[in-house]
């Protein structure tokens, strides 16, 4: 007999789960749907079934470490607590989806659990400070290969991505023989079913990551609290995100300012692939990888990478060309921003350049407001667990 | 009497009006429309869309495009025989127009423009260009 608080509980996760697939088709295929290279149900079937494997058989990882390890006594996931840490995830999901405010699910999972182990005394500091190391290094690991690739890359890798669509439809069916095969279209070109076919399999290798990362943040505090085992709990967890990429994120794919489709093919393209694989990576290892901001500082690497392109290394370490940092930051003069250095200090000529675009303090600024929702949850489920006498910790 | 004004506009409502305020205010003054493009987004993509386009200018100046021809729908309903100026920036809001402010002798600005994303990421445009022009600043409400 299922207690009327676990059902609670399993409602809950399955809302997390629903809203997890709403907001990661959107960045997984958005770009694909965008070239109209698959319609926005095979998005979501794609997404459903990639994000199962990567839950299946990388994500137990992550469930296992934010379900029993960050806790030194998995006994703090009463079936109250567990709801409640859902909720706050939950409620940083909304937050996101409405106001256009990515904020990391996993950064907000492990927060409130965080918060709860706090309020409990059962807070393993030894896992925590692992996971905060890692949230830290792998954005930097992120932008420098991103960097890399904005730099000396880009160029040549967007001339091999061509994603000119022609008129028409791309594959038709062969129905000359026996069998039906599908073959090229004649107005359609090899090249452009190479691309089309990569964008799918990046969205794919998204899901599959997002997978591996984010069953976690639907099902870890219910598996934690033992009312649910850890393969029930996927298959649970996996269905409601795949009512979700069937149901909002149709919605998703067209209105979210998804921040990958602003950036042209080729770039979505080197974004997804750099930040799927560390996120894989760090789900691999077991821990909860923030893609939001992984993504970010992958799209600020390339760019800033790009942008910076016509000085050359030595010439930027000798100051001889005004350094790709802003210029313009001189103007202003800000408390708590690094003084440019030697070399820089003449204004010059005001031509547009692309480094404008890239000024520190309001980057910082970007990446910083990413973790408001996170502190937030972390301080909200702490005074919660701490003060309100419900839980029974 | 006030010569050259420089109006800074976004996509939103607001900005038209301000526009249509400033037009009505400065009647013979040259008015000359900025619309900043580039500028900081939740995912920095607008930016980062920006500088890998193959040719930085002309991306720029295709997404201010919109934003100009609604400007000068405005002026020609206001008065026929004004000629706007238009001027493309690129990068944080304030920056860019603080940057080009003091070619002018005011600034007319609407006092908020866009989302809550916006007001997070990007910050009150208005309130900041209001502390740090060299020019007056008339805030429109």
């Amino acid at each position: 007999m299922i207690s009327t608080l676990l059902l609670i509980g399993i409602l809950v996760a399955i809302f997390v789960g629903y809203n997890i697939g709403g907001a990661t088709t959107g960045p997984a295929f958005g770009p694909a749907v965008g070239a109209d290279a698959i319609s926005k149900t095979m998005a979501g079937a794609l997404m459903t079934i990639f994000f199962f494997v990567g839950a299946w058989t990388i994500g137990r990882r992550v469930v296992d470490t934010l379900g029993r390890d960050l806790v030194h006594d998995p006994g703090v996931f009463t079936l109250e607590a567990s709801v409640a840490v859902l909720f706050f995830i939950g409620v940083a999901l909304f937050v996101g989806n409405v106001f256009g405010v990515p904020a990391s699910t996993s950064m907000t999972a492990v927060g409130s659990i965080a918060g709860l182990g706090l309020a409990a005394g059962e807070l393993d500091w030894g896992v925590m400070g692992e996971i905060a190391i890692w949230w830290i290094v792998s954005p930097f690991i992120g932008f420098w290969v991103s960097l890399i690739i904005g730099r000396y890359f880009y160029a040549e890798l967007n001339r091999r991505i061509a994603m000119e669509r022609s008129e028409g439809p791309l594959f038709e069916i062969d129905r000359s023989g026996i069998v039906p095969t599908p073959g090229l279209s004649d107005t359609a070109t090899v090249r452009e079913a190479g691309g089309v076919v990569m964008v799918i399999v990046i969205g794919c290798l998204m899901a599959y990551s997002s997978g591996t990362s984010n069953i976690a943040n639907a099902v870890a505090p219910l598996v934690g609290s033992g009312e649910l085992e850890m393969n029930p709990a996927i298959i649970i967890g996996c269905l409601a995100v795949g009512i979700g990429t069937f149901t909002i994120a149709r919605r998703t794919l067209e209105t979210m300012g998804n921040e990958l489709t602003e950036l042209p093919l080729t770039a979505a393209i080197v974004t997804a692939t750099v930040s799927a694989t560390l996120v894989i990576f760090l789900s691999a290892i077991g821990i909860p990888a923030s893609f939001v901001i992984i993504a970010t500082m992958c799209i600020i690497g390339l760019g800033w990478g790009r942008a910076t392109r016509p000085i050359t290394v030595s010439e930027a370490v000798r100051g001889e060309e005004s350094a790709p940092v802003s210029v313009g930051a001189l103007s202003e003069d800000r408390e708590g921003e690094e003084l440019p250095p030697i070399g820089e200090e003449k204004e010059p000529e005001r031509i547009p350049k692309a480094s404008d675009l890239f000024d520190p303090a309001t980057t910082a600024r970007v990446v910083l407001m990413q973790n408001v929702v996170p502190a937030i949850a972390t301080l909200g489920a702490y005074a919660t667990f701490r003060f309100v006498p419900i839980f029974g910790i | 009497m006030v010569d050259d004004v420089l109006v800074p506009m976004d996509d939103s409502e607001m900005s038209e009006r301000t526009l249509e305020y400033a037009l009505e205010v400065f009647p013979d003054a040259d008015v000359t429309v900025l619309h900043v493009v580039g500028e900081p987004s939740p995912m920095w993509g607008r930016a980062t869309g920006l500088a890998l386009a193959d040719d930085l200018e002309e991306a720029a100046d295709e997404h201010a495009k919109e934003v100009f021809e609604r400007a000068r729908e405005i002026a020609a309903e206001a008065d026929g025989d004004v000629v706007l100026d238009t001027d493309v920036e690129l990068g944080h809001p304030v920056r860019a127009i603080v940057r080009r402010a003091a070619d002018y002798e005011t600034v007319v600005i609407g006092s908020h423009g866009g989302s809550v994303a916006d007001r997070i990421f990007v910050g009150n445009v208005a309130e900041k260009v209001f502390r740090r022009s060299p020019v007056p600043v008339v805030v429109v409400r």
